[in-house]
């Protein structure tokens, strides 16, 4: 594998000239050597050689293309569509996908006849179109489908109102009234909708506020009573009930935990003042069905009138919503706000990762080829670690669960955590253990490329160096590893590459679905390894395959998909700018 | 299921809350309205059922709402995984799909020196779902047993491996049922197979896939497909059947009401299991997180999830069981 992202002085750069090599020449020859066999002339093996390349690259376009494509358009605002059935149930939403089918005879002989003649006469086949319907606090259900033959029309209301909450998942409707206070301010919807724009802003900003006091301030309170009611637990462990010290920790804990209850309440009056200024507002919408629904403004994400956008309002409607998806915590059991814990935990755990296996690697890789002498023992180690990258993930993740989790950390936790006991704190999946498993298992990579770039510095040069009088390590320091510093970042790059799409050995050892608590935060001590954190490789997982609204997460696959693989291509190019930089400041200093 | 029957035998009259249509599942309006308390901090770490994945997380929303600084860990990979969890101290939430196994309980009991508790949060419809085009209306125990199950424990007199055989008519008659399950880990699996299968074996042919929206996804892209899952797990594209418990026996339609009065045949809880030593008190963080998921929002967040809320007595008796009465 590493052969193929050698730098290019060392491939040799004759293939590119023989392909090239002038067609007509080619031509030339054929003409005189009519006798030869096809085979000989070599070309039947450049159209397959070349046709292998040609399969590969299709392949890497169309899974990229679909991705993007499909991951590029979920956020695109879509109008807002009302169908009328032929029941008359009116069903108002966004046409996600559609369908043709074949109905079953049961449902065919059902229909009038002019309709069925009409399928008929279209071979049986009919149209169906998925809308998503949303309010689910109303109807229990999220998307409807409706078969062509069954509506009587579609109209696009002027006024249809997409909503996304906090909760409950998207609403459709139209607003109908603006009440401040309980009373009706406006009773249009045009009115209703200046008001809402007049007060939506304002609203959230106290929402936000709100919801920093709770983090912030609230969480500062109770990790001051946290911390002294384990301090009192580990009095009680270490010393025993009757012991001084339990009676000092339990004063001191009683102490702070009625300081803390002042300061609670004090914050919980912030709150419930802003909810209470929040509350004011409020919205009324109707939906298609003719339901009413009062929503408070401070529930709001964002609303739309979809049917009145214009481009610019598409646009930036779609920037504010990716904006939303990158810097925002997921809701609704993932299914809706955004991915940073996601992306966060992706980036930390494969730069962690690096940090450990990189010097491990060099390390063994610097005795397998510069120290150990040659040999039965030698080689069986190197075979063995050719074979462990052949093992597959999930064997580590075993063991990463096994070993780090359970024995290392769970001895961790009797010694030194006792007082958490028996809530573990390093005894479960975490980042630190998810980032050693992973280094783990990308240390061979690392291993072979070293090594190979060791053994491609030239023995001259090292024998220069004996000459002079250097020693072992003063050689291997100043002339063997700048030689080979590339080849060592190459290795470095891949077992990147590897480590960030892995996701299987996660599962095991701390990817979790929901953690939006970040492992490196602004609280002491600061980096949280015994954190468990959220994974973009898991969360693609977790959407597609246990989404309780499976529809509504389909779209958003693609969309972490292809944040996924904008990520893991921006940490290997940072690699890359890095070993270039390191390449350039090696051979200047060379000679 | 008996566990089930004699709770909820004990409260339907109070259930059926005299709402006439079922279209918008309520909440029990006796329910407690949780107000927070001081001091709570801590992990709240689950590892159970995948059933109740989403639900932890809506209920680990909700509780985080009120209490910001408490961390949350929910993972999700089948019921088999909670007891296991509990006895090492991994975690202190098991949600469960379904009652423990005396297996599971005397490991426990031999850790800790009693029995795990197990708390029912929510109702679950285990549904059997097939594509949306298919006209069947509803199967009885035995026909799904001959569907699923290789042993009939249920007394068909050979299998069903074509829709024919389960009285459709046309193009569905010649065409080959193709199945989809859960994995062995998972409690639906279990409950699936104890219930409607007489205990028998699953085909090798049933696909088993890691979740529940895996196989109402399979299903889903699968014209002939037929699968098992959580009735909160239904989209638009699947089609839940009516059962009976008799070949011939009224067909039951999966709708609220009949989950609640009991007579659809795959009711069940979904349980929390903790570990409470009996007699004691919880820590703040457990209590609390109990006594949110017992409380009206608690309930609401089961309804968000398309499952359906316990009553007002039920959350009573569950709190009670842990010690918690105000």
């Amino acid at each position: 594998m590493s052969t193929t992202l050698k730098e290019p002085q060392n491939t040799p750069a004759l293939p590119r000239e023989i392909i090239r090599g002038s067609m007509s020449a080619r031509k030339k020859a054929r003409g005189n050597r009519g006798g030869r066999s096809l085979l000989a002339k070599g070309e039947p093996m450049l159209w397959l050689t070349g046709g292998g390349l040609v399969v590969a690259v299709v392949m890497i376009i169309a899974l990229l293309t679909l991705v993007i494509i499909q991951g590029a358009v979920t956020f695109w605002p879509k109008p807002v569509v009302q169908f009328t059935l032929k029941d008359n149930t009116i069903y108002m939403g966004e046409v996600t996908r559609d369908d043709t089918y074949k109905p079953e005879p049961g449902v065919l002989n059902s229909l009038p006849a002019d309709v069925q003649a009409d399928i008929a006469a279209n071979e049986g086949w009919a149209h169906r179109e998925l809308v998503r319907t949303g309010n689910f606090d109303l109807t229990n259900t999220h998307f409807h489908w409706v078969e062509d033959f069954n509506s009587q029309g579609q109209t696009l209301p002027k006024w249809a109102t997409v909503i996304e909450r906090n909760s409950w998942g998207r609403f459709y409707g139209m607003p109908k009234s603006f009440l401040i206070d309980g009373k009706v301010v406006a009773d249009t919807p045009q009115a209703a909708w200046a008001e809402y724009i007049k007060y939506h802003d304002e609203v959230r900003e106290r929402w936000h506020e709100r919801r920093g006091l709770e983090k912030h301030d609230i969480g500062r309170e109770s990790r001051k009573v946290d911390h002294a009611r384990l301090e009192m637990k580990s009095a009680l462990l270490e010393h025993g009930k009757d012991s001084a010290e339990y009676r000092e920790a339990q004063a001191n804990y009683d102490a702070i935990e009625a300081q803390v209850n002042v300061a609670y309440a004090r914050i919980r009056e912030e709150i419930n003042a802003l909810n209470a200024e929040n509350d004011r507002y409020q919205l009324v919408m109707e939906t298609a069905q003719g339901q009413e629904k009062q929503l408070g403004l401070a529930e709001i994400v964002r609303a739309y009138p979809a049917n009145q956008l214009g481009l610019g309002g598409k646009i930036s409607l779609y920037l504010s919503r990716w904006w939303e998806f990158l810097s925002d915590e997921p809701r609704e059991a993932n299914s809706e706000g955004g991915v940073f814990p996601a992306i966060f935990g992706t980036v930390a755990m494969t730069l962690i990762m690096s940090v450990l296996v990189v010097p491990f690697g060099v390390l063994a890789s610097l005795y397998l080829r510069e120290y150990a002498k040659a040999g039965p023992m030698i080689s069986a180690v190197r075979i063995a670690i050719n074979n462990l990258a052949g093992v597959p993930s999930i064997v580590f993740g075993v063991f990463g669960l096994g070993f780090f989790c359970y024995v290392v950390g769970g001895t961790i936790d009797e010694v030194f955590f006792k007082a958490s006991l028996p809530n573990p704190t390093f005894g479960t999946g975490g980042l630190l253990w998810a980032a050693l498993t992973l280094a783990l298992l990308t240390l061979p990579v690392v291993i072979v490329s070293t090594e190979e770039a060791l053994a491609a510095v030239p023995g001259s040069m090292r024998e220069g160096s004996y000459g002079c009088g250097a020693s072992k390590w003063q050689t291997i320091r100043r002339i063997v590893l700048p030689r080979a510093m590339p080849g060592v970042m190459t290795g470095a790059i891949l077992a990147m590459a590897r480590g960030a799409g892995e996701v299987a050995p996660l599962m095991l050892v701390g990817a979790v679905k929901l953690a939006p608590e970040l492992p490196i935060d602004g609280v002491y001590p600061f980096l949280h390894a015994q954190r468990s954190f959220m994974h973009l490789g898991f969360h693609v997982y977790d959407l597609g395959f246990q989404s309780q609204n499976a529809e509504a997460a389909k779209p958003m696959v693609f969309t972490t998909t292809l944040l996924l693989i904008c990520i893991v291509a921006f940490l290997n190019l940072f690699a890359i700018w890095l070993r270039a930089r390191l390449r350039r400041k090696f051979v200047s200093s060379q000679f | 299921m008996s566990k089930f029957r004699s709770i909820v035998a004990a409260v339907c009259a109070v259930v059926l809350m005299a709402a006439p249509a079922f279209a918008q599942v309520s909440v029990d309006p006796n329910l407690p309205d949780y107000t927070p308390v001081s001091g709570v901090v801590g992990n709240i770490k689950s590892v159970g059922s995948d059933t109740m994945n989403n639900m932890m997380t809506l209920w680990a929303e909700g509780f985080k709402t009120m209490y910001p600084n408490v961390q949350v860990e929910i993972e999700g990979k089948g019921s088999s995984t909670a007891p296991p969890s509990l006895i090492s101290a991994t975690s202190n939430f098991g949600p469960m799909s379904r009652a423990t196994k005396s297996k599971e309980d005397d490991a426990f009991e031999k850790r800790f020196g009693y029995k795990p508790t197990q708390l029912p949060t929510s109702i679950d419809m285990l549904a059997v779902y097939v594509n949306k085009d298919n006209p069947i209306e509803g199967l009885s125990f035995p026909q799904v047993d001959a569907i699923f199950s290789k042993s009939r424990k249920l007394g068909m007199a050979s299998s069903i491996d074509k829709w024919g055989q389960a009285g459709l008519t046309g193009a569905w008659a010649n065409a080959p049922i193709s199945l989809y399950g859960r994995n062995s880990a998972s409690g639906t699996y279990g409950y699936f197979k104890k219930h409607a299968l007489g205990k028998g074996d699953y085909r090798d042919s049933v696909k088993e896939q890691p979740g529940s929206s895996a196989v109402v996804q399979g299903v889903a892209s699968d014209k002939y497909g037929i699968g098992y899952s959580g009735i909160g797990y239904k989209t638009a594209d699947v089609k839940a059947i009516a059962l009976s418990k008799e070949e011939g026996g009224k067909l039951i339609p999966a709708t609220p009401e009949y989950a609640y009065t009991g007579d659809y045949p795959l009711s069940r809880f979904l349980w929390l299991t903790v570990n409470y030593k009996p007699g004691s008190q919880l820590e703040p963080l457990r209590k609390e997180f109990i006594k949110y998921i017992f409380s009206k929002q608690g309930q609401m967040d089961v309804v968000k999830d398309g499952y359906y809320p316990i009553t007002a007595q039920i959350a009573k008796k569950a709190l009670a069981s842990v010690n918690i009465h105000d």
